[in-house]
């Protein structure tokens, strides 16, 4: 092997790693969306959630120091925070885009308060305990594929599993049909006996949740600090990705893999130092989202008919 | 039979109505966050005081609401002509920023030996307008054309544009247009570029006639033109436009290129009057914060000067209390769009219809209910 390939071959594992790496919260954000969209629910305070979460668990881990209770109480305050939503989407009716939107202002102010108020004003970024990446003995260390597929971290795994354990939900229990005919046709499911407004519910609760927890994910197993920038328009690259992966959480998958790539080929680039702007490739993950967006590549038709409808029960 | 609260089929729409609730929205969200104050110690009565005093009872402080007021009003302008077209469009930070950048560009080249060289203020300015108008127009447009054309969702493509177009200026301020220095930001523009000054001895600049100007035209257009009728229906029913003979295609596209022509003009207002060159970060989430603005407003274009001024004015106290009694200035956000969110809520009121004399008549009432058993 020359010297040329193996700075090719280093540049190739840090970079596949590093997407795999950072693919991991938004596709957790985009798994819980699917959920919400599907009963009809377009939640845009993903955004916000994310950072109240990340929020909840950078104090909960500086308090504690247990990573997994904080990575719970994430979770948990990503529930309540959508209780909140929730109740405006479904059951005063709000626009959806209008409550999203206003709730991440919101939540914007709240984190930067109450890190101020638990934190202080002093500058420096306080470090807390994360999760760290697995080392399996011999298979982490084969060649490219050991430190790329094997060297994540324990939530890494979580979320690939919680793809299945979503797909599986959703095309193959009662209730995952229950909540995509509450956000297909909720006149017809509700002749049919389900409460569109428990479906519409529990789809934004499950996005809160799993926003919540990609925010943990965010500060537990990348960052390991809070800063009110953290989040930057991951939630929104989440919902690119629920679109881009046609409401289906193992398309979904494929989806972040692709988006965490071009997040990903900006970084390795900048180690391996290229004359190419850094904004230029900063920029790659947002424009390719609204590529795959835009309609160029079809997939009007599969949206649930009634996305962003509220319904009104006679 | 009375009962205390009868729902109504539709909401009352009575101005005075709105205004109740809005009003009532708003005392709520500074009710909650009364306790926020609490929570540092400080009394609520003496925070709110503190808060609306320096930017509306002092001299220096008004004048800088109305430099924070004039870009909030002008994107809140640009979001009632979009949204109410149906087009619901949420990239004004984007179209802020791209304004800003064009402005600044433009301006830079006006330095006495550059390409262009000096113009006299009353040629750049109508200029500026126009290149600002035109550049938001653009960016916003493609995003209109995309929608009208493939059906791609707006929502989103315009949330994304908002990190694409901050992403460039960050690009040009570190690289092609970064002045000597530590930091990535442009030289100070050519004086003969800047707004004039409206009082002494504050920073009230001409931007906020320039947001006057802009909410009447975006009025006169809505309400007395042809064109702004069309945009209307389009807006509230795109099938029944289609059966009268309107292009939807093209007033959705069209009302795109005035919404973000009104978003780059907030950029070019706070380039030319208060910052006076570009820096990486300008935008600060103004674009959010007007979007609220319109919200507030009820997308009407004569309450969002008043709108404008009370949160711009808001920043200006939320700064000042950071300062002298050190609660963050991120308090506001909260009670901001706290005020929006409850605004919503509250209109759930509307449908409501309170009979008061079914407090009084509830009891003979529920004997004589009881009595026929």
């Amino acid at each position: 092997m020359n010297g040329a390939q193996l700075v090719g071959s280093a540049f190739v594992v840090t970079w596949l790693s590093a997407s795999l790496r950072l693919a991991g919260p938004v596709l957790l954000a985009a798994l819980g969306e699917t959920f919400a969209e599907q009963s009809g629910v377009l939640n845009v305070g993903i955004e916000g959630t994310i950072l109240l979460g990340a929020l909840a668990s950078f104090l909960a881990s500086y308090y504690t120091g247990m990573i997994w209770i904080s990575l719970l109480f994430a979770v948990l305050v990503g529930i309540v925070a959508n209780i909140f939503l929730a109740w405006m989407y479904v059951t005063l009716r709000a626009s959806q885009v209008v409550a999203g939107l206003v709730f991440n202002v919101l939540a914007l102010g709240i984190a930067s308060t109450v890190y101020r108020r638990a934190m202080g004003n002093s500058s420096l970024p306080e470090s807390i305990a994360m999760f760290h990446p697995l080392h399996i003995p011999v298979i982490s260390n084969l060649p490219l594929i050991g430190p790329v597929l094997f060297g994540q971290t324990i939530l890494f795994y979580l979320t690939l599993m919680l793809a299945f354990v979503a797909h599986f939900v959703l095309f193959r229990t009662n209730f995952g049909l229950a909540l995509r005919a509450s956000g297909e046709n909720p006149a017809a499911a509700d002749s049919a006996g389900v409460s569109v407004y428990r479906m519409r519910y529990a789809g934004t609760l499950i996005s809160g949740a799993a926003a919540g927890m990609a925010g943990g994910y965010l500060v537990l197993a990348q960052v390991g600090l809070f800063r009110e920038s953290i989040v930057s328009g991951q939630g929104f690259i989440a919902l690119g990705i629920v679109i881009f992966g046609r409401w289906n959480p193992l398309k979904a998958a494929v989806a972040a893999m692709v988006f965490g790539a071009c997040d990903a080929l900006q970084l390795s680039l900048q180690i391996f130092g290229t004359s190419v702007p850094p904004q230029l490739l900063l920029a790659l993950p947002y424009v390719v989202t609204i590529l795959a967006i835009s309609g160029l590549f079809g997939g009007k038709a599969v949206q649930p008919a009634a996305l962003m409808s509220p319904y009104v029960k006679d | 039979m009375a009962r205390l609260f009868e729902r109504r089929l539709t909401p009352v729409d009575s101005p005075l109505a709105i205004l109740a609730t809005t009003t009532t929205a708003f005392l709520a969200a500074m009710f909650v966050t009364a306790f926020l104050f609490l929570s540092y110690g400080a009394s609520p009565f003496q925070a709110y005081i503190a808060l609306f005093h320096e930017p509306f009872a002092t001299l220096r402080g008004f004048g800088y609401s109305l430099v924070r007021a004039s870009p909030l009003a002008l994107i809140a302008l640009g979001t009632i002509v979009s949204w109410r077209s149906g087009f619901s469009y949420l990239g004004f930070e984007g179209c802020f920023v791209i304004g800003a950048t064009a402005t600044g560009w433009l301006a830079l080249l006006t330095a006495p030996g550059a390409r262009i060289g000096p113009l006299p203020f009353f040629l750049f300015l109508p200029l500026a307008i126009l290149f600002a108008f035109a550049a938001g127009g653009v960016w916003a447009g493609l995003v209109g054309l995309v929608r009208a054309r493939l059906g791609g969702n707006e929502v989103l493509i315009s949330l994304m544009s908002n990190y694409v177009a901050i992403f460039i200026l960050q690009y040009l301020v570190s690289g092609p247009l970064r002045a000597p220095g530590s930091l990535p930001e442009t030289p100070l523009l050519p004086r003969a570029t800047w707004l004039p000054f409206l009082l002494p001895g504050t920073r009230a600049h001409a931007g906020i006639l320039i947001a006057l100007a802009a909410a009447g035209l975006v009025w006169m257009l809505l309400q007395k033109m042809p064109l702004g009728y069309e945009l209307v229906v389009t807006g509230f029913n795109p099938l029944a436009a289609r059966y009268a003979g309107i292009d939807v295609a093209r007033r959705l596209v069209l009302a795109a290129f005035f919404a973000g022509g009104l978003g780059a003009l907030a950029g070019m207002v706070e380039v030319l009057g208060s910052q006076h060159r570009l820096m990486d970060g300008i935008s600060g989430g103004v674009g959010f914060v007007g979007i609220i603005v319109a919200l507030l407003s009820r997308l009407n274009p004569l309450a969002v000067i008043p709108t404008a001024l009370l949160y711009g004015g808001m920043s200006v106290g939320a700064d000042a209390m950071q300062r002298r009694v050190s609660i963050p200035s991120s308090i506001t956000f909260i009670l901001q769009s706290l005020a929006v969110l409850l605004v919503l809520a509250c209109d759930a009121l509307r449908y409501y219809k309170v009979n008061p004399s079914a407090i009084w008549r509830r009891t003979p009432q529920t004997v004589a209910g009881q009595a026929s058993k």
